[in-house]
């Protein structure tokens, strides 16, 4: 299929990372003053090197042996087309801007080149996850940014809600892949190979229940690393890693790697499937929706409000329509992570200058009043939170409006039960117009609620900081995307993604955005409430209460669902082995000894003669061997030559 | 030189036990070296093999055969008992896995102090007998370094162990002896069944006693043996593993045929010998419900016997899994593919499950071993060629990284005698390599790929969905041993490393970190892991074309 050698792309582009990740870890910290400009300088490279070879009008791939077993070949192969053009440059730009930004964020930490090899590390994997040509190199490279994401979550190795986060996350995430790995296993069986182009030509051949329940296997790959219900929980918890690590990890790229893996294996989801795999976007849609208006850390607003929106991808994947998934991925991928580093600004900025244990410098209800000492924040803020609550000529709105479109015209399709879909899409974003007004409002406009802790003094990030932000916020505007601010189905990206033409339906903007200003309108009235959104009120309580019932759903994914259930079976089965399976073999142990004496008494006192004489010989070898366990060594090879001569003997004589 | 270069492997450290046990004088540094060079010897001889062995070759290579016993007694025939070794691609990464890891336990015996002459010859004997046990091609000379490797490991653990030390010695003891006396009884039963062929027809005489036998004339025999034209006192009987795999060498309506109409209360005898063999193994191995006594054998034992246990031992009970009970009786082995799939199953699960819920270390580290051999079960069971390669995969990365897991408890052990994972937090503060070294085995170990954990348990589970009579749901309940294994090996790393630091006995407690004698243990073996793990091939090519002729034999 390929012509052309693509050997120097992959292994410049995979090579690069992870001889970095090697210097960085390996060089120590006399590195950590230039670690961040290597880190960065090395994924310029690779944006470079993304650029230049995207080719996007063929297919290119590389593959070598890996194993040879029996008649099983295993290879492992990488590709290049559109959709890996499409994602390097994403992950490469994203995570330059965020080492850059990480320079000035973390500046004076004393691990700075354990945190930039990470980087680099998970690099490697996340490139590896979209060059990858068949589902077993997907699942090796998904592994190892499971191991990056757990080492960068944990970075603060000392704070230990920063490390049972990232083992929380990583365990969470090793249920969906099991999940994963039956699915690719099947497939091997089944087809004999899990390369996408083997797969796209045999995988008719197949039983479609078979095709069901594999469909729904590797969806449990994406179920972990996309934070869908129930294996949501590990996300906001890691917000406990550094902010930057949030923005290129937890927002931008490797929560999408779940959708990626959906529009790689669309083909052989069966409708059966894409059902329960909407069905679960939806579930996670809500939630994530829901509960992002009700927590006040700056940062797990965010990350509910990711989960959110990866739910939509999901829903838009499981309607059938993976490119305007993708589309959205990638509209998302510069605003959120906008969003995050600008979160990052603004924690950075409250940051009391001497350590005042009582000030939490995430906690949204002591901000307030920011835009004046944070003009640039606020600025970057805002664009992205726009593009984020879906208003007209930003990115998200764009991309939020073509799943709408797709979700209506797959509900014509399908009967009147259909329509919940787009209907529930549309609630939930204008759930999420809701809770970006809060946040914005909370944080930058209202009063400077943080003036009561004398320590904190706002000020804006130096340009090293902003400049990134900025950048991110840009290009959450929609002329990147499209010409026309109403509908993308002529921009270039649906165009290049897609052979089809897409539809529009002339009224969903209006009503996405009647819904969206509604929305607004709500939270802003909510903001000349006597007690807005119950700051003063205390901690979970909410001004809307069917959504603070709601909101224990989640509670699904937290300890008392996992945590607590292999806790009581794990405990159960030790006492099962210690009260039943050891107990048993000890009983048979003590009832042979028992029965021993009984037989040994009745040889003492019915069995006379020269059976005593046994019992006496017997004895006195049992003296005689009591004589041997006293560290001279040489007895003990008498004792086994002399067995093994007892054997011989005996068999001879049989 | 060459041609005896196997029984140089067993001899080597016989002769250093001898040694040891002879050397005149008392001072324990002596022993030490002694043992020592022996087993360096012993390593470079192992590690010489790969000069000689042919991955193509799927036949047996550098055999060494020398008639040992033989005794006509009467009408039941001749007891012909052969000194007959050979290594294969199935045994070979085995003996490779066993001289490394016999030289790594050798290391981390540098500290024992008390009694060393007589420790370091009962090392040596053990390292002697485990070798034996993988080279040797008679199941009578098989059984032999078998059940010598007990006595060993019985006062390694007796003498040199923990406070329950004369508990887990017995324990072990029993538990291993009776499994053996399982073996002994089949044994006996297939050397009733088989004949040596090329032995009876010296024995008829239509060759010369010096003659080389042809094929034709052992399938002249073999035709004659199944005619019953040979005359009871001129069979001569054999345990050759060679013999005992061809199912024309068995004497016709001997217990043991294939054809065999015995039964025993309803179960054919033949089904019935298959499971005896798969018992007295499975302790080995060990396999629910018979694992019991590895927990606490493994918690007792000093460092480097656990090492040796965990990285040798149990992969006896699994090299016999394929080579005996597989090799001798395969129709039975494919009819009770499901239980024993089912078995394997409920070990990694149930391993997994009782890793979780332990506070000792070592005993952790015991029952993830109990959940990583039951994916070599599993691989087996599935008597694909996937499986089997898996399975021998999975014993040798197991074999590595065990081996470092029982050194990195031992290592905390070294300093604190106190092993209680709930009693440390935050080590990484005074000891950085330490964790990160720890970091590296957990990681390896649960399966991350990169590392060898990961190739050994994706083609067992990859073998076991390609066994057709297998259905799907036993593979993948398996894949919940590798949740469990994320779960307790980075719970316990949480636990006992992250956060600030604390001991719970002395909080101004200086804890040194890692020596060099430490790290230059540790390290190779990571290394291993990692070039296993990226280039599975380097173990594959040597399994691989044995394995297949090795199936397609049985089939």
């Amino acid at each position: 299929m390929s012509e052309t050698d693509y050997t120097v792309p992959a292994s410049l582009l995979l090579g690069l990372p992870i001889l970095a990740f090697f210097v960085l870890w390996l060089g120590g910290k006399n590195l950590n003053k230039s670690a961040g400009w290597i880190g960065a300088f090395i994924t310029a490279i690779g944006l470079g090197a993304s650029i230049v070879y995207a080719d996007i009008d063929t297919l290119h791939t590389v593959s070598f042996n890996w194993a040879l077993i029996g008649q099983t070949k295993i290879i492992l192969s990488f590709l290049f087309d559109e959709l890996t053009a499409i994602m390097l440059i994403i992950v490469h730009f994203v995570a330059l801007l965020v080492q850059i930004y990480s320079i000035s964020y973390l500046h004076g930490d004393k691990n700075l080149h354990r945190y930039f090899a990470f980087i680099q590390l998970f690099l490697f994997s996340m490139v590896g996850i979209v060059l990858s040509g068949s589902l077993l190199v997907m699942y090796i490279f998904w592994e190892l940014v499971g191991l990056s994401s757990y080492l960068l979550i944990g970075f603060w190795y000392f704070k230990p809600r920063a490390v049972w986060a990232a083992q929380k996350a990583f365990v969470l995430n090793r249920i969906g892949d099991a999940a994963f790995l039956t699915g690719i296993l099947m497939l091997f069986y089944y087809i004999g190979s899990t390369d996408f182009e083997v797969l796209a030509t045999s995988i008719q051949s197949l039983d479609a229940g078979i095709l069901t329940a594999i469909g729904l296997c590797l969806f449990g790959g994406c179920m972990g690393k996309s934070a869908q219900f129930p294996l949501s929980g590990w996300l906001p918890d890691a917000m406990e890693g550094p902010t930057p690590v949030s923005a290129l990890i937890h927002a931008a790229t490797m929560v999408a790697a779940g959708i990626f893996l959906l529009a790689r294996i669309s083909f052989l989801l069966t409708p059966e499937a894409q059902i329960v795999i909407a069905c679960i976007g939806t579930i996670t849609m809500v939630i994530g929706a829901v509960k992002a208006t009700q927590v006040w850390d700056i940062k797990r607003v965010l990350a509910y409000s990711t989960m959110s929106q990866l739910g939509l991808m999901v829903i838009a994947v499981g309607l059938g329509s993976w490119r305007t998934a993708l589309f959205h991925l990638a509209t998302h991928a510069f605003f959120k992570s906008g969003l995050f580093l600008s979160a990052g600004s603004v924690i950075h900025a409250v940051t009391p200058s001497e350590t005042d244990e009582t000030f939490d410098p995430q906690d949204m209800r002591t901000m307030g009043g920011l835009r004046k000492y944070l003009p640039v924040t606020f600025v970057c803020f805002a664009i992205c939170s726009s593009a984020l609550a879906g208003l007209p000529f930003f990115s998200g709105f764009l991309s939020k409006d073509a799943i709408i479109v797709e979700a209506f015209f797959w509900a014509e399709k399908h009967g009147a039960w259909a329509y919940l879909f787009p209907i529930v899409i549309m609630i939930s974003a204008g759930i999420t117009a809701y809770y970006m007004t809060r946040q914005v409002w909370l944080i930058f406009l209202g009063e400077k609620r943080y003036q009561i802790f004398k320590s904190v003094h706002p000020h804006e990030s130096p340009v090293l900081m902003w400049g990134p932000m900025a950048l991110l916020a840009s290009l959450s505007v929609f002329i990147w995307f499209s010409w026309n601010p109403f509908d993308a189905s002529h921009g270039w990206f649906l165009e290049l993604v897609g052979a089809e033409e897409f539809g529009h339906i002339l009224w969903v903007p209006f009503v996405a955005t009647g819904i969206t200003l509604i929305s607004i309108f709500l939270a802003f009235r909510e903001t000349k409430a006597e007690d807005p959104f119950s700051i003063y009120a205390g901690n979970s309580k909410n001004s809307v209460p069917l959504l603070k019932k709601l909101a224990g759903l989640n509670e699904f994914s937290r300890e008392a669902f996992f945590i607590k259930s292999f806790a009581f079976i794990s405990n159960g089965l030790k006492q099962f082995e210690s009260k039943f399976v050891d107990a048993f073999v000890d009983g048979v142990a003590k009832w042979s000894v028992v029965f021993a004496h009984i037989l040994s008494w009745g040889d003492k006192n019915i069995v006379d003669g020269g059976v005593k004489l046994t019992v006496f010989t017997i004895k006195s070898a049992g003296q005689g061997v009591r004589g041997f366990q006293n560290g001279k060594i040489q007895s003990y090879y008498l004792v086994t030559a002399l067995g093994v001569l007892l054997l011989i003997l005996w068999l001879t004589v049989l | 030189m060459i041609d005896h270069i196997l029984s140089l492997l067993i001899a080597i450290p016989l002769f250093g036990a001898a040694a040891v046990s002879v050397w005149p004088s008392q001072r324990p540094g002596d022993f030490r070296m002694i043992a020592l060079s022996v087993l360096l010897l012993e390593l470079l001889t192992g590690l010489s093999l790969f000069l000689f062995f042919q991955n193509q070759n799927t036949g047996y290579q550098l055999s060494e055969t020398v008639d040992w016993i033989t005794l006509p007694i009467g009408s039941l025939g001749v007891v012909s008992i052969d000194y007959a070794l050979a290594v294969d691609g199935i045994s070979f990464p085995l003996v490779i896995l066993a001289v490394v890891v016999l030289f790594v336990g050798m290391i981390s015996s540098w500290s024992i102090s008390q009694k060393t002459r007589a420790y370091f010859a009962l090392y040596l004997v053990l390292s002697g007998s485990v070798i034996g046990c993988f080279l040797a091609q008679d199941f009578f000379l098989f059984y032999l370094f078998f059940e010598f490797m007990l006595l060993p490991m019985y006062f390694l653990i007796g003498l040199w162990g923990g406070p329950r030390r004369e508990y887990a010695a017995l324990k072990f003891f029993i538990y291993t002896f009776f499994g053996s006396l399982l073996i002994l009884i089949v044994m006996i039963g297939l050397y009733l069944s088989v004949i040596d062929p090329v032995e009876t027809a010296r024995a008829v005489g239509i060759v010369g006693p010096e003659d080389l036998v042809q094929t034709d004339v052992i399938l002249q025999i073999q035709q004659w043996l199944a005619d019953g034209r040979i005359a009871p006192d001129q069979l001569v009987h054999t345990f050759r593993f060679a013999y005992l795999t061809d199912a024309g060498n068995y004497i016709p309506g001997s217990i043991l045929s294939p054809e065999t109409e015995f039964n025993l209360m309803g179960i054919p005898v033949r089904l019935l010998a298959f499971w005896f063999l798969f018992a007295g193994f499975a302790v080995k191995l060990p396999v629910f419900p018979v694992h019991t006594w590895l927990p606490d054998a493994h918690v007792e034992a000093p460092t480097p016997i656990s090492v040796v246990l965990a990285g040798i031992l149990l992969k006896i009970g699994g090299y016999g899994f394929i080579r005996i009970v597989d090799g001798f009786f395969p129709a039975e082995a494919q009819y009770s593919m499901i239980p024993l799939a089912i078995l394997g199953m409920i070990s990694i699960v149930y391993g997994g499950f009782n890793a979780l819920a332990q506070t000792d270390l070592k005993k952790m580290i015991a029952f993830s071993s109990v959940s990583h051999m039951g994916f070599v079960l599993l691989g087996v069971a599935a008597f694909t060629a996937e499986g089997i390669n898996g399975a021998i995969y999975q014993m040798v990365s197991h074999g590595i990284l065990s081996s470092m897991l029982f050194l990195l408890a031992g290592v905390i052990y070294d300093r604190t005698h106190d092993r209680q994972i709930d009693n440390y937090r935050g080590l990484i503060g005074p000891m950085p390599r330490y964790t990160i070294l720890t970091g590296i085995a957990f990681f390896a170990s649960l399966g991350l790929p990169g590392f060898s954990g990961f190739v050994g348990e994706l083609f067992t589970l990859m073998g076991a969905f390609q066994a057709g009579p297998l259905p799907v749901w036993i593979p993948a309940l398996s894949t919940l041993g590798i949740v469990l294994a994320a779960a307790y090996f980075l719970w316990t790393y949480q636990r006992m490393f992250f956060g600030t630091f604390w001991y719970k006995a002395d909080d101004s407690i200086m804890l040194t970190d890692l020596t060099t004698r430490e790290i230059a243990l540790l390290t190779p073996l990571a290394v291993i892991s990692v070039l296993l793990g990226i280039f599975p091939g380097l173990l594959f090519d040597m399994t691989g074309p044995t394995v297949q002729a090795f199936l397609e034999r049985l089939q």
